[in-house]
């Protein structure tokens, strides 16, 4: 045993403090494994995979009043602080032209889901029901006197779900193809069925007066929302464009495809989506706005 | 049980030279024929192609069925044949006719041999023709958002719309639903 006698208490002490100190910073470094461990855990079981393969959401957008006196837009994005346990919502809904309170209304429709928020990403049906909901309540306030669009995408896992009222537009730009994902709810659409059914061309359907007149929208009753069933596969590079038709009035899917590249990040991408709406100079420009959804790699 | 829907569109052309074949009975048979891709003169009549598959498809196995309409139609006959029994699917393509599978939120075109299907998957057939005006997540996002073949097709058939008012020449597809 060895002799501590002869050491002077003021040593002792300072053997005591060094054995402490050590004692305090190997349970920290206890704790910190036990957390890291557990967070990785947390992280693939959210990813449902290997978290090498997690993508993230990189959100922008704009929200212009155009040459319009009012704003009729509105913007929603869910919290992106809680992105992995509820995923990234976003919206844009527009106030109907020709109907009063569209300002109002898209702003309320959007108030509606954040308050609706967090939304069950599994659930499609649910969150339809929800929107046929907020559609109800405005068709009960205003009997079809206001009305709104609107569309919404929930990333979730690499994966999204999206839901459709009205002529708004939900882009994804993959691999240099751009594609329109919800189709629009206008008249047109039920004359071209009609055509081709009949074997003929459907160019007379283009040409119809009421062409663009909406079949559809939140504050109509019994609201048909368009939305998947099971969620798409999302990939590194896609980018997301939920949009109001004020920005494809200005810039086509087809110039998109040429200014938009995957290379820049979502704050990049929505300026220049915003200056090609600007550039375009209309002389009515509707009100444009959008969120523009980068998916990057996550490095963990 | 397969729910399914076809689409067969003359365009702007004289005639009709593709061709969809189908039976439900004893097996799930499924054939396009893409008589419209040879612009001068069909190398073999749609109803040559249909008379065959009626003659040889009741009776034979998958395999051999290709192997006869393999030996019988001229080298350069474009054309796809699937059978589906109960939860297999067997494909066989030649030319410019492809199946397209909606698998896991995403579209992937069905190689020649046999797979396994489950319920609520869903296949789109058609040529090169009707899927050029389409991309495949535009052909995806369709098949999400609607619950029959019917109305997957009429959106499908609303894009192609949307880029040719269907004045393209033939377009033929047939979309299906494992149930």
């Amino acid at each position: 045993m060895p002799d501590f006698t002869l050491l002077s208490d003021q040593i002792i002490l300072l053997i005591q403090i060094a054995a402490g100190l050590f004692v305090a910073a190997f349970l920290s470094f206890i704790y910190v494994a036990l957390t890291s461990v557990m967070s990785l855990i947390h992280l693939k079981k959210i990813a449902g995979t290997d978290t090498d393969n997690l993508l993230v959401c990189d959100v922008a957008y704009f929200h212009c009043r155009g040459k319009r006196e009012n704003q009729e837009d509105s913007v929603y994005i869910s919290p992106l602080e809680d992105s992995f346990s509820n995923g990234v919502i976003a919206a844009c809904s527009d106030g109907m032209g020709g109907l009063l309170y569209g300002e109002v209304v898209s702003r309320y429709v959007v108030e509606r889901l954040g308050e609706a928020y967090p939304m069950k990403f599994d659930d499609p049906e649910g969150v339809s029901e929800e929107i046929r909901k907020i559609s109800s309540e405005v068709y009960e306030q205003y009997h079809l006197g206001a009305g709104a669009t609107l569309v919404m995408t929930h990333i979730m896992k690499n994966m999204m779900n999206f839901y459709s009222v009205g002529d708004s537009n939900i882009i994804l730009l993959r691999k240099g193809r751009v594609t329109l994902l919800n189709h629009k709810q206008n008249y047109v659409s039920l004359l071209i069925r009609k055509l081709a059914e009949g074997g003929m061309d459907t160019s007379e359907a283009y040409r119809n007066s009421r062409a663009k007149a909406l079949i559809d929208f939140v504050g109509n009753t019994e609201t048909n929302v368009i939305h998947t069933s099971k969620p798409i596969q999302l990939y590194e590079d896609d980018i997301i464009i939920v949009s109001s038709d004020g920005v494809t009035d200005a810039v086509s899917l087809n110039k998109m495809k040429s200014i938009l590249s995957p290379e820049f990040s979502a704050q990049h991408l929505a300026r220049l989506l915003k200056s090609g709406v600007k550039n375009k100079k209309l002389p009515k420009q509707d009100n444009f706005s959008a969120v523009v959804i980068k998916m990057d790699r996550s490095i963990i | 049980m397969i729910e399914y829907y076809t689409f067969k569109h003359r365009g702007e052309s004289e005639s009709y030279k593709d061709e969809v074949y189908l039976t439900v009975v004893p097996s799930v048979t499924v054939a396009v024929f893409y008589g419209s891709v040879h612009h001068d003169k069909t190398i073999v009549s749609p109803e040559v192609f249909s008379g065959l598959l009626a003659e040889v498809s009741p009776d034979l196995d998958f395999n051999r069925m290709c192997s006869v309409l393999d030996e019988r139609l001229p080298g350069n006959a474009e054309y796809l044949v699937l059978r589906i029994e109960g939860k297999s699917i067997a494909c066989f393509r030649r030319g410019g006719v492809s199946a397209k599978l909606v698998i896991n939120g995403d579209l992937r075109m069905l190689p020649n041999g046999i797979f396994g299907l489950n319920d609520g998957d869903r296949l789109v057939v058609a040529t090169d023709k009707f899927f050029s005006c389409l991309t495949d997540e535009g052909i995806l996002a369709d098949a999400l958002v609607t619950d029959s073949c019917s109305e997957w097709m009429n959106l499908m058939v609303r894009r192609i719309s949307d880029v040719n008012q269907l004045k393209c020449g033939n377009l033929s597809a047939v979309t299906l639903l494992v149930k």
